[in-house]
């Protein structure tokens, strides 16, 4: 085992004798192919970040630094580097002196060993008065090193560092980096730095844009650095724009002037995504303006979108109206191109492409929805879940009897015919060709067969959220085929032992449960989980698809509750502790996410006040007591008690009992709490004042019975014995 | 240009460019990636540069000869350099320009794509390059294949020869397009459209195909498993296993489930293929290695 080190360091700036500290700029730009636009900010953050480290690590003093780039550089721009490193020097203290020598004087191993760790012989070792005793000392001094040694060995090593979500290699060195590495070039001040990474060895060469010529030059279009200044301005004149947010104003500024060229504006909807894509994707951005035929804006706007957006990348244009112009404008990598040829084969592309929607669009039509459930039996939802068909029949069912359960009478036939339609546009060619318009294009063509507005509408809402963050439907009947519809999805794969664990969600039921929770807890739906579960089982079983056995819902309310804490914690800031405590005492049978969330909250708002850690010091001695001697009556008599802070006590507990349970019975947690906290004195004063095993078996058991009602008082909105103190162990 | 004009000039390109001109294979699949001198010459450590125009079929993408845009029989345009050359999107914007596609006239973007076939147990990262907005060709450099790494790497490049021709003869549908000067290619190939799309979707004999798939399955394993090394003619049933597969799913017999299952069948085989072909070749000394001119001539000796 190593003796304990101590270090101390101390760091000198180089001496400026002969002038030789200069403060230069450093550049190093590393040329790649294509990088994907999603992985360039974090590339670019990462290289600051490890460029911050490598200065500081080499003991480098700069003023400034800052990453540029596009998909083909990323460059590193240090404003203000000195010439030289700092000097070290080091005093590290060793073993002491009576375990550093034997009794002849002469260095044991542990100073031959800590001579060897620190690189010295132990001859140069000394040995040095320290307040407790002699100990021996290593002195070290690095003289700093010229800042071009010291980069041109560190770069490598920390350019490795860079690392990326998803990386190849290409050459031999077995680099691995988003994309291949074509040149690297680093240059301090005026000096080429030589260094060796990715299997490339570096120069002073860039290269520029790709399709940008560069006067009177012909063949390779690289250039030589002459300095590590200047290095935008000596990009912009071989066609690259490497500063990104230069590209940013860039692109608004051509869009702009394009939108109003159109007589439109740019459609808000996809507006900021689109340009973040565009700025990372051209290394100079040059905007064009393309139209389409005028008949296919009889598309319905969501293809139109998904025609332009998700394929092309264009951006659309809207009228005043808001409506969408048959007008789109696409951002190209070259303003030296033909410019009309380029339009035009993106109208073409474009075209085609809504020459395809419009084919889906109308074949589509001719068959109506509801003759397109029989279909559904042609789609599996899962080999031991049975077909598609069988599912919508099973969300129907339970959407419309969730309708009549919550009193809703009124809509209980729309949630029915909703459920039945929900997934009905999974055989329309249009959704073949565009999953993600899945919903959408069922609401479209609800509408066209003359479904109830109601129905429509929830056909469309009912994948709502599609992720965390999402809107919730926002009709009635929306918000039932949505809870149907998940919790048909987590019933059947649980009864089929079909559970997720880990991490992983292959089935999507982690989603499914956190999208119930989100939409039980945050609109006016009081819905009773635990029935719905019960209810789907039945469901299930009349169906005669999967096993479900009593133990299903239970497991299933488990891994709702898991998702509830998850929601609990990330969207309300919710304890874990709380949660546990709140969900432990979670009566039997029913399960309203609304409510535990208020009690939650109501815990929380007390727990880490003082009268609260008081009062739950008191409480958990009453209930570690209950436990202990597995008392279970309550009965009280007050004729037994001995001493006034019994009968103190018994009268809160009184008091106590009425204001909880009116303020059970009415979600008025906040109330509840304060009233248990009444509790405070009376318990501190009872324990301070009797002792609980009297020798009197009748009076002993007449105290445990007070303290076993108190104890299932408090039970009654949660089980405190969970909550962490903030000052003490609970043990 | 005509279609076998294009075809032409990227022959030319990439002979000139020390690329063997390989031939179409033989048996059905569903990309130039699984004739094998993309798929088995991709494994181990022998140099290989090689070209070749690929027919590929794609069941599901059948439409009857009605869509100007899909088929379910096509052309690809397959090229595969290992080990990855210095300077590839050089070389493929050179072989745009033979085309006549002048890069500085167009706007020419490499848009990422992580490309993969769970089907050959492969992935690799590059992008689809698009030109004016056109998806026009695949690049990729191969990473795994038949979940072999590669050392060294090969780069995949893979042209959609229709889409580039409908570019440059401006055409809107693929029938228009000018195979001759004087022949589109609807005449020659619209009407096997019409029927492959029958056959495909609605008659294929289910059992015949799924039965089929079992035996070309097991006759790989026994291939393999064969005392005199019989990989290549496993390979094919290999290959003969991923096309039934496509039919299958064409005419609407696999369920989701089921999927899954099939294509994890296929992909065993290809990893037990690509395996022995590497242990193979190590036997034999990996006999491409030291060749230093790897050109089509040296090739064409050496067959005589």
């Amino acid at each position: 085992m190593a003796p304990p080190q101590k270090t101390t360091k101390k760091l000198n700036a180089a001496s400026s004798r002969k002038g030789q500290v200069a403060s230069l700029p450093l550049l190093v730009e590393i040329g790649t192919e294509e990088i994907p636009t999603t992985l360039l900010p974090q590339a670019l953050q990462d290289l600051a970040l490890l460029s911050e480290a490598l200065f500081s690590d080499c003991r480098l003093n700069y003023k400034q630094i800052r990453t540029i780039g596009t998909s083909r550089r990323l460059a590193l721009m240090v404003d203000g580097v000195q010439s030289k490193q700092l000097s070290l020097s080091q005093q590290i203290t060793g073993p002491p002196k009576s375990a550093a020598f034997d009794a002849s004087g002469s260095p044991t191993k542990a100073a031959q060993g800590f001579a060897k760790s620190q690189g010295v012989s132990v001859e140069e070792l000394t040995l040095k008065e320290t307040p407790k005793g002699l100990y021996l000392t290593a002195e070290k001094y690095q003289r700093g090193e010229s800042a071009k040694k010291v980069l041109t060995s560190s770069l490598p090593v920390y350019l490795a560092k860079l690392i990326f979500s998803k990386a190849m290699r290409w050459n031999n060195s077995q680099t691995k980096f988003a994309r291949p590495i074509r040149w690297i070039a680093v240059i301090l001040g005026h000096q080429v730095l030589k260094i060796e990474f990715a299997g490339l060895i570096s120069g002073g060469v860039t290269w520029g844009h790709r399709y940008f010529r560069i006067k009177g030059k012909k063949g390779a279009q690289n250039v030589s650095l002459s300095n590590a200044a200047n290095y935008i301005a000596t990009m912009k004149k071989l066609g690259v724009l490497v500063d990104p947010d230069e590209r940013r104003a860039e692109i608004t500024s051509q869009i702009g002037k394009l939108a109003k060229l159109g007589k439109g504006e740019i459609d808000p909807l996809y507006r900021q995504e689109l340009i973040d894509e565009a700025v990372w994707g051209v290394e100079h951005p040059h905007a064009i303006l393309g139209t389409f035929q005028k008949e296919f804006l009889t598309l319905p706007k969501p293809v139109l979108i998904s025609s332009m957006k998700e394929h092309q990348g264009f951006l659309s244009l809207v009228g005043n109206d808001g409506g969408l112009l048959p007008k789109f404008i696409a951002i190209t990598n070259t303003p030296w191109g033909n410019t009309k040829l380029i339009t035009k084969g993106n109208e073409r592309v474009l075209s085609a492409r809504l020459k395809d929607a419009q084919y889906f669009f109308l074949e589509d039509q001719k068959q109506p929805l509801h003759e397109r459930v029989q279909a559904l039996e042609g789609i599996i939802f899962h080999h031991k879940l049975g077909t598609m068909r069988q599912k919508v029949e099973r969300v129907q069912e339970l959407a419309g009897w969730m309708a009549l359960r919550l009193g809703q009478n009124n809509i209980s036939d729309l949630c029915h015919r909703a459920g039945l339609l929900s997934k009905a546009d999974l055989t329309t060619g249009m959704v073949g060709e565009f999953p993600s318009l899945q919903g959408v294009m069922g609401e479209e063509y609800a509408r066209h067969d003359g479904e109830p507005q109601e129905v429509c509408l929830a056909i469309g809402e009912h994948y709502l959220p599609r992720f965390p963050d999402d809107s919730l439907p926002t009709s009635s009947p929306g918000l039932l085929v949505a809870c149907a519809d998940r919790c048909d999805s987590i019933a059947s794969f649980f009864s089929v032992g079909m559970v997720p664990t880990g991490s992983e969600d292959p089935l999507g039921l982690r989603r499914a449960a956190y999208g119930l929770v989100r939409i039980v807890s945050e609109t006016a739906l009081r819905l009773n989980l635990v029935e719905m579960f019960e209810q789907m089982i039945q469901i299930l079983t009349k169906q005669g698809v999967g096993q479900g056995h009593p133990q299903t819902v239970s497991e299933i309310m488990g891994f709702i509750m898991d998702r509830l804490r998850f929601y609990g914690r990330t969207t309300m800031g919710l304890r874990d502790d709380v949660m546990e405590a709140v969900i432990r005492v979670r009566p039997h049978g029913t399960a309203d996410v609304g409510d535990l969330l208020s009690r939650m909250r109501a815990v929380q708002s007390m727990v880490g006040l003082d009268d609260f850690e008081t009062l739950m010091v008191g409480f958990k001695r009453a209930h570690r007591i209950v436990e202990k001697e597995r008392w279970n009556q309550t009965g009280v008599n007050p004729e037994r008690f001995q001493h006034e802070s019994e009968s103190r006590l018994f009268q809160v507990f009184e008091k106590a009992q009425q204001e909880v349970s009116h303020g059970v019975a009415t979600g008025d947690y906040a109330g509840v709490l304060k009233s248990l906290l009444t509790f405070k004195s009376a318990i501190d004063e009872f324990f301070a004042t009797v002792l609980v095993n009297d020798p009197e078996s009748a009076i002993r058991e007449n105290r445990l019975s007070l303290l076993t009602a108190i104890d299932r008082l408090f039970l009654n909105i949660a089980d405190f014995s969970c909550i962490q103190s903030a000052s003490t162990d609970v043990g | 240009m005509t279609f076998q004009e294009i075809i032409l000039s990227l022959q030319q390109f990439w002979k000139s460019h020390d690329c063997i001109i390989s031939q179409p294979y033989d048996t059905e699949k569903g990309a130039g990636t699984f004739n094998p001198a993309t798929f088995l010459r991709a494994i181990g450590p022998e140099p290989w540069r090689s070209a070749y125009i690929e027919p590929c079929r794609r069941p599901t993408d059948g439409r009857y000869g009605d869509n100007p845009n899909r088929l379910q029989h096509y052309f690809q345009y397959q090229v595969v350099l290992k080990p990855a050359p210095a300077d590839p999107q050089d070389l493929y914007l050179q072989s745009l320009s033979h085309l006549g596609l002048d890069p500085y006239q167009h706007d020419i973007q490499f848009l990422q794509d992580d490309w993969e076939s769970p089907t050959l147990g492969a992935w690799g990262l590059g992008w689809e390059v698009r030109l004016d907005g056109m998806e026009i060709t695949q690049f990729t450099y191969f990473q795994e294949v038949g979940s072999l790494e590669m050392n060294p790497v090969t780069v995949e490049l893979t042209y959609g020869l229709e889409r580039i021709a409908m570019y440059l003869q401006e055409v809107d549908s693929v029938y228009d397009l000018l195979w001759t000067e004087n022949v589109r290619y609807g005449e020659l190939y619209h009407e096997s459209e019409v029927q492959w799309s029958i056959y495909n979707f609605e008659v294929a004999d289910i059992n015949l195909l799924q039965s089929s798939f079992d035996r070309y399955e097991q006759e790989c394993q026994q291939l393999l498993e064969h005392p005199r090394g019989l990989v290549l003619p496993a390979y094919d049933c290999c290959m003969k296993c991923s096309h039934f597969f496509n039919v299958l799913d064409a005419r609407g017999a696999i369920s989701v489930a089921q999927r899954t299952g099939y294509i994890g069948r296929v992909r065993n085989l290809a990893r037990k293929c690509a395996q022995a072909y590497f242990e193979q070749r190590e036997g034999m000394g990996f006999p491409l290695l030291h060749k230093k001119n790897q050109s089509p001539r040296a090739k064409v000796r050496k067959k005589r």
